[in-house]
């Protein structure tokens, strides 16, 4: 097979310029590849924001990209973010187990959910590897850990979202092995929610609220998340089509 | 061109995208020499059938498949919870709102399915009968006063098949993304029934190695291979943080497995009459 033109790009900035945006059009004309140097993937370095009290406010800090001219790689990158953000939030729960009111039972769940979260986060790292990867600043501003109410409501928040995210972000995988990774996770994810909603609401109907569960669109996604981390959380050649899921609602 | 009634008959949705995918072709995309050299011999029929898998990776009758096989899934549930609920005296007053919310969500299923298998101009498989005592490897198992503990044990063995059969389906889907989009929406609501059903029998919502827990050897097949480690060529036990998070035990427990058709079909045939 001949070698096909490819167009290298450094850095972030220069995604922006018409020059550059000019050459890509053209580039993807002849079929060819486009290459982005860690640079043009990773932050631009703005300011963080520092909040009242000294806490910085969600959306505040560095600006992380996730480019989905990657493809596959960008799906498993939006999936990484939620990973971390539920990892660092079970592990600031566990840490908090001497001083919250928590049941015993409900420390051995949220314990088994705290390891299943940060191995999902230590895989994902893993999968992609340093060029890939980014840290993310996780935020939750007044909640109390030591509250078991609070503790459970916001898991629940967090693993409905990630069940959501993870259905509605199947559909730009084209690589049936990342969508069976991302089934792998999903189902445990759901196991969570129901678990956590039976902790809430024990022999409810609310363990499963609906017969379909949600299918939400990155962006939808990316709205929630959002309001958990300090990093401006952002997207570029965001998909421009959303298929939606039974319940209409991503 | 002339419509072929071939092409007549073909769905809307297939022609447009085998008329973007010629398009592209038409404009240099790469393809397959064989489809190349068929659409420049005119073969019209023949390049239009490859083109087909061609543009969907899988044929549209692998997705009519997976419909077919997840309503054979979706019948036997639907049938147990619904003779479950209407059962005098088998589930107790304090849990019948979560069987119930099965139930109905299983009937739900059924119904969605059989509307995409019409859809796609198809006819739904009927129901079939069902045998719930398994062959007899649950003797005497009829939805009575005393059996509480048998039907629960039968709900986490079709829960946890449930989410494996349709994990192991997902691929046939890629291209299809509304029914994808449906698969995987039914997929995490059978594991949401599944870890509510384990729990409330006093076992974790999740699986933990290859143990069905204390359910009969001949449902073993349900949990084989839940306990693989190795992920995308990685072996999750062996990463960062790992060891001090639960380790291997946490890591078959974080990643739930798929079975295949094949597997699945082995697990269900004991309850089929």
């Amino acid at each position: 097979m001949s070698e096909r033109p490819k167009l290298t790009i450094p850095d972030a900035g220069m995604l922006g310029s018409a020059h550059t945006r000019r050459d890509i059009l053209k580039l993807m004309a002849m079929g060819g590849a486009l290459v982005l140097l860690p640079g043009a993937i990773a932050c631009s370095n703005d300011d963080g924001i520092v909040g009242p009290g000294g806490n910085p406010g969600p959306g505040t800090g560095n600006t992380v990209t996730i480019d989905f001219a990657k493809g596959d790689i960008a799906v498993l990158q939006f999936a990484y973010a939620l990973e971390q953000l539920e990892a660092d939030f079970y592990t600031k729960v566990v840490d908090a187990f001497g001083s919250s009111n928590l049941t015993a039972a409900e420390k051995t769940v949220l314990t088994d959910i705290k390891y299943h979260e940060v191995i999902h986060r230590e895989f994902l790292k893993a999968a992609l590897g340093s060029i890939n990867g980014f840290s993310l600043t996780p935020t939750y501003g007044t909640l109390n850990f030591n509250d078991r109410t609070a503790v459970l409501n916001t898991a629940k928040t967090f693993e409905d979202l990630g069940v959501a995210a993870y259905n509605g972000a199947g559909q730009y995988l084209s690589d049936p092995n990342n969508l069976l990774l991302a089934g792998k996770i999903v189902s445990v994810e759901a196991r969570h929610a129901a678990a956590i909603r039976d902790l809430i609401n024990p022999k409810s109907g609310d363990f499963a609220p609906k017969a379909f569960d949600d299918v939400f669109s990155p962006s939808k996604v990316r709205g929630s998340a959002q309001g958990f981390v300090v990093d401006k959380l952002a997207f570029s050649n965001a998909p421009t089509t959303f298929i939606q899921g039974p319940n209409g609602n991503g | 061109m002339n419509k072929l009634p071939l092409v007549e008959s073909i769905d809307p949705e297939i022609i447009s995208a085998l008329d973007a995918r010629a398009n592209e072709i038409s404009q240099g995309a790469s393809v397959d020499s064989k489809i190349a050299a068929l659409l420049a011999l005119g073969s019209i029929p023949i390049a239009l059938g490859a083109l087909s898998k061609d543009v969907y990776g899988q044929t549209p009758s692998d997705v009519l498949d997976v419909l077919q096989f997840a309503l054979l899934l979706e019948y036997l549930e639907a049938e147990f919870y619904t003779r479950g609920t209407a059962a005098t005296g088998l589930i107790p007053a304090a849990d019948r709102v979560i069987f119930e919310t099965i139930r109905d969500h299983e009937n739900t299923h059924v119904t969605a399915l059989q509307t995409m298998i019409t859809a796609k101009g198809a006819t739904p498989n009927a129901k079939p009968n069902f045998d719930f005592t398994a062959k007899g490897n649950l003797a005497g198992f009829n939805f009575g006063s005393t059996q509480y503990e048998t039907f629960k044990a039968l709900a986490m063995a079709f829960e946890d098949t449930g989410v494996r059969a349709y994990k192991g389906q997902a691929g046939r889907l890629i291209n299809d993304k509304p029914v994808l989009n449906a698969a995987l929406a039914i997929h995490a609501v059978e594991a949401r029934h599944a870890s509510e059903v384990r729990r409330l029998r006093g076992k974790k919502g999740w699986i933990t190695g290859n143990s069905r827990e204390d359910l009969p050897a001949f449902t073993q097949g349900i949990y084989d291979g839940e306990e693989n480690l190795m992920q995308g060529g990685v072996n999750v036990s062996t990463l960062p943080l790992v060891s001090a998070n639960g380790g291997a035990t946490a890591a078959t427990e974080a990643f739930d497995e798929p079975l295949t058709k094949a597997q699945v079909v082995a697990i269900v045939t004991p309850f089929l009459a």
